[in-house]
């Protein structure tokens, strides 16, 4: 049944995911920090200042919550939950002498992406020095990055809505090429399939979907939002070091990524060393 | 009417090979008809049981062939000597003219034409077109797709109109969350495949062979059986809509949700090259007025429609002209080698006075009466190709009718065509494209067994057959 494979192989290829626009409302934002309340304020203008474009036009509930307002995990998390809010504003290493070590996320971030449907707006720490220059300035050019473009509606529309209104909106995807490698080794152990032919139709075809995504998303999005400049970034490469890469070379204001995996009640597999290690710039943990 | 009586009436062959080869046949023992009557058996039966035995039809035709020339020759009955081509005499083996390679070439040639000319994707757009055009609305979707696999099978050939009409239902079905219909979807579309290969004299090989033998030319062999494959896709498609209840969507949301589920199908994600898909898609049209006019067609008449197939897959070819051995490899050899083989197997029964036994049943059922012998005739050979491939049937009752100097005009011939085509919907085994449509509700991890085959396609499988009977009788007679 060679050709029934083939003809179904083709069908499923002309079979495209298609990207539906359903721009997040922002009307609530919740800021946590565990600082005094002058820095707490502090901190919450350089937000304010930062989503002022992305915002334009809206005017959203800010509250701010310091480190007086809650002493553990759970507190922070019954507020979230009772307050609802659309967007969690905070740092790595909340409560933690740890933020200066690149590490960890600390366990109010790990607690906060997992068990609350709230998008987490994770900053460099505000004692951090070596944040990027561009960060926390405004959001110009904004990348939103997944191992699975494809069906990744909320992460593009989340990433189109944080972008401003004449930015450039990055949608980037990664595909791993260690694990490329290893399945084109296993290949070439295989006598019946053609190695080198496979080499060449695996790879076009792993770079393909997520490029045909980006252009359906590209399309859609022009339609609603004609001034958002949209670009794909479809490459192969080591995941970590190809984002911090791109993410420098584009000087990405923010990243936007899911963190969710409906496998899992740990984070992303993928999302975690970059959330961790990225901390140059803020990130959005969806 | 006796067996001598029946010989007597025993026209020449149709080809001046096998007219060499018949020429000067001696007296066949009833033993020995008998002992080949008995293989001719086996072999039906071995092709009937091939996926219970696990082997290819090609290596089950074969074995018969080389077991029947071995027992021909020991018993005297191959006409050795060299064959008259042209006026000249040329020795060749006696196996070689036993095979009609005009059938093989028509084969052999659409089949290369067909593979190459779906690199560009032209078959797949098409495809995908009509799923567009149905906007994801079940019942028109059953429409369009059950109309699409009687023009391919029609067009290119049933198992190919399967695998192309087949896999996209799947994946569409799939996509619309309409998986509850795919199994009803398969089963018309499997048995569409046997209503659309009565469309043209090159839609199934049985086709081939009879029209061939009949000396029915493309045009009217389309014209005599469009009517009915037109009344008798409609009723088709009808029964599936009762039969598997394949309701209309709901309401409006409901619609638009469907039709911009199929709207995100890309038409043009398999096409290479622009240059090549207009190419094929023009070849496509001219493979069709070609066949059809082949019978018209100065020099061309004579060279034949295999010529036409041969030459068109060679013109496609061109393009991939570094890489054709790929599609010399895609080729169905299974599928060539077992017509090579049947037909050896074939000659071999004629010499040894098989189908002149065969014959006499025919002629019994003829003698009935000529609308009861007709109608009997088509509804035997559609029990009879139910159970086994309907090539060695289309073979040996067109050899036999040719013998019986039957007019081309003459209904028989019709019977046989219908017969043989129809009762590949009575069981899965019957065709090889129900076969294959079955095999595609088993990837869907669907139901569908022998007996409920059957039970499913029984209904459908009746009033085909009921109503080519009654077309025959009163139309074509």
């Amino acid at each position: 049944m060679t050709k029934l494979d083939h003809f179904e192989s083709a069908f499923r290829s002309a079979s495209k995911d298609t990207f539906s626009w359903v721009p997040p409302t922002i009307a609530k934002i919740l800021v946590a920090t565990d600082l005094d309340a002058e820095a707490s304020a502090s901190y919450e203008a350089a937000l304010r200042g930062f989503l002022s474009a992305t915002l334009a036009g809206t005017e959203p509930s800010w509250r701010s919550v310091g480190a007086g307002d809650y002493d553990s995990v759970a507190a922070l998390h019954e507020l979230v939950e009772q307050w609802q809010p659309d967007l969690v504003c905070t740092y790595r290493n909340l409560h933690s002498s740890a933020w200066s070590f690149a590490y960890s996320l600390g366990e109010y971030i790990h607690v906060l992406t997992q068990a609350t449907d709230a998008p987490v707006l994770v900053t460099p720490h505000p004692r951090q020095t070596e944040a990027a220059a561009h960060a926390l300035r405004n959001t110009d050019v904004v990348m939103a990055m997944t191992d699975h473009l494809t069906g990744s509606e909320r992460l593009v529309n989340y990433a189109a809505a944080m972008t401003e209104t004449k930015g450039k909106l990055w949608l980037a995807h990664v595909e791993d090429e260690l694990g490329y490698e290893r399945l084109m080794e296993v290949i070439g152990k295989i006598p019946q399939i053609d190695t080198d032919s496979a080499r060449e139709l695996i790879r076009a075809k792993l770079l393909q979907q997520p490029t045909d995504y980006v252009e359906s998303c590209r399309t859609v999005i022009s339609a609603h939002r004609p001034g958002l400049t949209v670009r794909p970034l479809v490459v192969m490469g080591h995941h970590l070091a190809t984002y911090r890469q791109l993410i420098s070379d584009h000087e990405v204001d923010l990243l936007v990524m899911n963190t969710k995996d409906a496998d899992q009640l740990a984070m992303h597999g993928m999302a975690y060393p970059i959330a961790v290690e990225i901390r140059e710039i803020p990130l959005l943990l969806l | 009417m006796t067996a001598l009586d029946l010989a007597s009436l025993m026209a020449p062959p149709s080809t001046p090979l096998l007219l060499a080869s018949a020429e000067g046949a001696p007296e066949v023992p009833l033993s020995v008809t008998l002992i080949f009557s008995a293989l001719l058996l086996a072999m039906i039966l071995s092709l009937a049981l091939e996926e219970k035995i696990h082997a290819k039809k090609s290596l089950i035709a074969g074995v018969f062939a080389v077991v029947c020339l071995l027992l021909g020759t020991a018993f005297d009955l191959m006409p050795f000597g060299p064959v008259e081509v042209g006026g000249h005499e040329i020795e060749m083996p006696v196996y070689i003219p036993a095979v009609d390679w005009g059938v093989i070439a028509i084969i052999l040639g659409s089949s290369l034409f067909i593979d190459v000319t779906s690199k560009s994707g032209l078959f797949t757009w098409i495809a995908i077109k009509l799923t567009k055009a149905s906007r994801g609305e079940p019942r028109r979707l059953l429409w369009f797709y059950g109309l699409m696999t009687v023009v391919f099978s029609a067009v290119l050939n049933n198992v190919t109109a399967m695998l192309i009409v087949g896999s996209l239902t799947g994946v569409s079905l799939k996509k619309l969350g309409r998986e509850q219909y795919l199994l009803g979807f398969l089963v018309i579309e499997g048995l569409l495949t046997n209503i659309g290969g009565l469309l043209t004299l090159i839609s199934s090989v049985p086709n081939i062979i009879v029209g061939t033998a009949a000396g029915i030319s493309f045009v009217e062999f389309f014209i005599k059986a469009s009517p009915y494959v037109a009344v008798a896709t409609v009723i088709t498609v009808l029964m599936g809509i009762k039969l598997f209840k394949i309701d209309k969507l709901p309401d409006d949301a409901a619609r638009a949700e469907a039709a911009r589920q199929v709207e995100s199908f890309d038409e043009n994600d398999g096409i290479e090259s622009r240059h090549f898909f207009v190419f094929g898609a023009a070849m496509t049209v001219l493979f069709v007025i070609f066949i059809a006019t082949t019978s018209i067609l100065p020099w061309i008449s004579e060279l034949g429609m295999g010529y036409v197939a041969l030459a068109f897959a060679a013109i496609m070819l061109i393009r991939y002209k570094s890489s054709v051995d790929q599609f010399y490899k895609g080729l169905d050899w299974d599928l060539l080698g077992f017509f090579a083989a049947l037909f050896v197997v074939i000659n071999v029964m004629e010499h040894a006075a098989v189908l002149e036994l065969i014959g006499e049943g025919l002629a019994y059922l003829i003698g009935l009466g000529e609308t009861l012998g007709t109608g009997l005739v088509l509804v035997s050979a559609a029990a009879f190709s139910s159970v086994t491939d309907n090539i060695p049937l289309a073979a040996m009752l067109s050899k036999i009718l040719a013998n019986m100097d039957t007019a081309s005009t003459d209904p028989k011939w019709w019977s046989v065509v219908f017969g043989a085509n129809l009762g590949g919907n009575l069981t899965p085994i019957g065709s090889a494209s129900t076969l294959v449509a079955v095999t595609i509700i088993h990837r869907y991890k669907l139901e569908m067994g022998f007996a409920r085959f059957v039970v499913t396609a029984l209904p459908y499988a009746i009033v085909q057959i009921i109503l080519a009977t009654a077309y025959v009788l009163l139309v074509l007679a």
